[in-house]
């Protein structure tokens, strides 16, 4: 008689499961130092052309590092739309998603590693943009208040990958539109999440853009992490933000889990795991 | 290659090219997803300079001529993003994913009408996302906001704006060409490519903001990009800028696009004999 894997066990696999796929991402993203280069290069003339618009129109010098944070939060947001939302269908591009379907661990310990790889690799390149903006652009950063940055950055990116894991599900049965829609939620998550701009909580903003923004947990974490490294703001001041992220953990993991089997059910269904150039 | 078995193969590798960029959904999404992106770059720009005209002392009418210049030559960027993202990764698409490179290469029509073909899907692409961008803006700004931002579509001097846009993308094409070829003997640089260039167009072509802003030797890397002389070219068609630089905006536009085009040649012929010898036309390398 063959008895099933023991929680221990089970957990035990997935956990590895997850290192694994955590390891290959690491290792994959950081073996050229050209993409590594230019990962952390590129931003900065996106952000140089909008430091140099600020001056141009008379806005002052912390509106420059407010668009710094901001580029450094949307290499998070790039890394979630085409290395987490699209994996499954470059994976199946590749022939490797039936490999990860006929492993014996769950596909959210997967999604978990790429997600854990994913943020650690975009920290690294989101920190090399921060400090080669404050080297070139020479802008004011005020940090009162480092645990409450550590805490927020932290719950940012848990929510942001949770968001990941959920648009991972459904993108799975995608075929070109997996390309086009991940094209398609770059510049208006940019506009609606109010990167490039010196707040979007101001009250110039139309309050349905904001309503709109605080949809996308990037916002509502930028918001926070702007206040407290360029305002100086303290946890008191940035409590709702914290909340809100919380909120929006709780929510989008389980989602993102009930999403996953719902489509992979679909997908079996309807024999769309295995197709390729669709 | 007679020139008709060139424009024979071209027009069919344009319907092949826009068949794939298209046929994934229905028109109305497609139109959809083409112009929300730049839509949303125009809105970035736009907001910047409404929250600048709030806080700053200086008055209406400069953010307003400021927003019609800067709605311009966001519109028209749209070029420069979709020749060189487009064709940044069309090699790497028709290597790796479709497999399909050195069938093409090996036909008689060969690969350069077949750039060329899917360069002006493209440059269809970009047109729409142009026309659409200056329409949405005149109607949120000017129709909506009530702004009265200098912009007039009808007003537009088309014998001006067309032999600027003409230029301006056989530039961009060929720039676009060069691409192609560093794709043929680059490995795992498709996304870097399109990036780096459209990037650097985008901080030093004058995007959105004067080149005048930019310090003395970055300037002179400005003075000869195609790009500034085509944004500037399409901007004084619509009034935006002195028209008395006209002619000598558009000669410079030629003379650098002239050269793009000599350059992108030259790049081509070099990677095209590289790739035959180290036989990188149907080399397959994944992530």
């Amino acid at each position: 008689m063959i008895s099933g894997p023991t929680i221990r066990k089970d957990l035990s696999n997935n956990l590895r499961a997850a290192y694994a796929r955590m390891w290959v991402r690491l290792r994959g993203s950081n073996r050229d130092p050209i993409a590594l280069a230019s990962e952390i290069g590129l931003p900065i003339l996106t952000i140089g052309a909008y430091v140099i618009l600020y001056h141009a129109i008379g806005l002052p010098a912390s509106a420059g590092a407010a668009v710094i944070v901001g580029g450094a939060m949307i290499a998070f947001w790039t890394n979630v739309l085409w290395n987490m939302s699209s994996q499954w269908f470059w994976e199946r591009e590749q022939g490797n998603l039936e490999m990860y379907m006929v492993a014996p661990v769950s596909r959210m310990s997967i999604l978990l590693g790429m997600a854990l790889g994913g943020s650690l690799n975009t920290a690294i390149r989101a920190l090399g943009i921060v400090l080669l903006g404050i080297f070139v652009f020479q802008v004011p950063f005020q940090v009162r208040d480092p645990f409450s940055v550590g805490l927020v950055f932290f719950l940012t990116l848990a929510a942001l990958y949770s968001l990941g894991m959920l648009f991972a599900s459904l993108f799975m049965l995608y075929g070109r539109e997996a390309w086009n829609t991940a094209n398609l939620l770059q510049e208006p998550v940019y506009f609606l999440s109010g990167a490039y701009f010196p707040a979007i909580y101001a009250p110039i903003v139309p309050f349905g853009l904001q309503v709109a923004g605080s949809l996308i947990p990037m916002t509502i974490g930028l918001d926070a992490i702007r206040r407290l490294v360029i305002n100086g703001a303290s946890i008191t001041s940035i409590w709702p933000e914290v909340l809100a992220l919380i909120a929006c953990i709780l929510i989008l993991f389980p989602l993102a889990r009930h999403s996953l089997n719902y489509m992979e059910s679909l997908g079996k269904k309807e024999g769309r795991l295995t197709l390729r150039w669709q | 290659m007679a020139v008709a078995d060139f424009v024979k193969s071209a027009r069919e590798s344009f319907r092949v090219g826009w068949k794939i960029e298209s046929n994934w959904t229905d028109p109305v999404l497609f139109a959809t997803y083409q112009i929300i992106r730049p839509l949303a770059s125009l809105l970035i720009v736009a907001f910047i300079v409404i929250i600048g005209a709030s806080v700053s002392a200086a008055g209406s009418l400069f953010y307003n001529q400021y927003l019609a210049w800067l709605i311009v030559g966001t519109a028209f960027y749209a070029y420069v993003l979709q020749a060189m993202l487009g064709m940044s990764l069309l090699v790497f698409i028709d290597r790796n994913r479709y497999e399909i490179l050195k069938n093409i290469y090996i036909s008689p029509g060969t690969l350069h009408p077949y750039i060329i073909g899917r360069g002006l899907v493209s440059v269809v692409n970009g047109t729409i996302s142009v026309v659409l961008t200056l329409l949405f803006s005149e109607a949120i700004f000017n129709g909506v906001l009530h702004m009265n931002i200098p912009l007039n579509l009808l007003g537009v001097n088309l014998f001006m704006l067309i032999p600027a846009v003409i230029l301006g993308i056989i530039g961009l094409l060929a720039i676009g060409y060069m691409l192609c070829a560093l794709s043929i003997v680059a490995n795992r640089m498709e996304f870097i490519l399109g990036d780096s260039v459209s990037g650097i167009f985008f901080l030093l072509g004058g995007v959105i903001f004067p080149i005048s802003l930019l310090p003395g030797p970055v300037q002179a890397i400005s003075n000869v990009l195609p790009v500034t002389y085509f944004l500037n070219t399409v901007r004084e068609s619509f009034g935006l800028l002195p028209v008395s630089n006209y002619t000598s905006d558009l000669a410079l536009l030629g003379v650098t696009t002239l050269v793009a085009l000599a350059l992108g040649i030259l790049v081509f012929r070099g990677a095209e004999q590289r790739a035959r010898k180290l036989g990188l036309f149907d080399r397959k390398s994944e992530y």
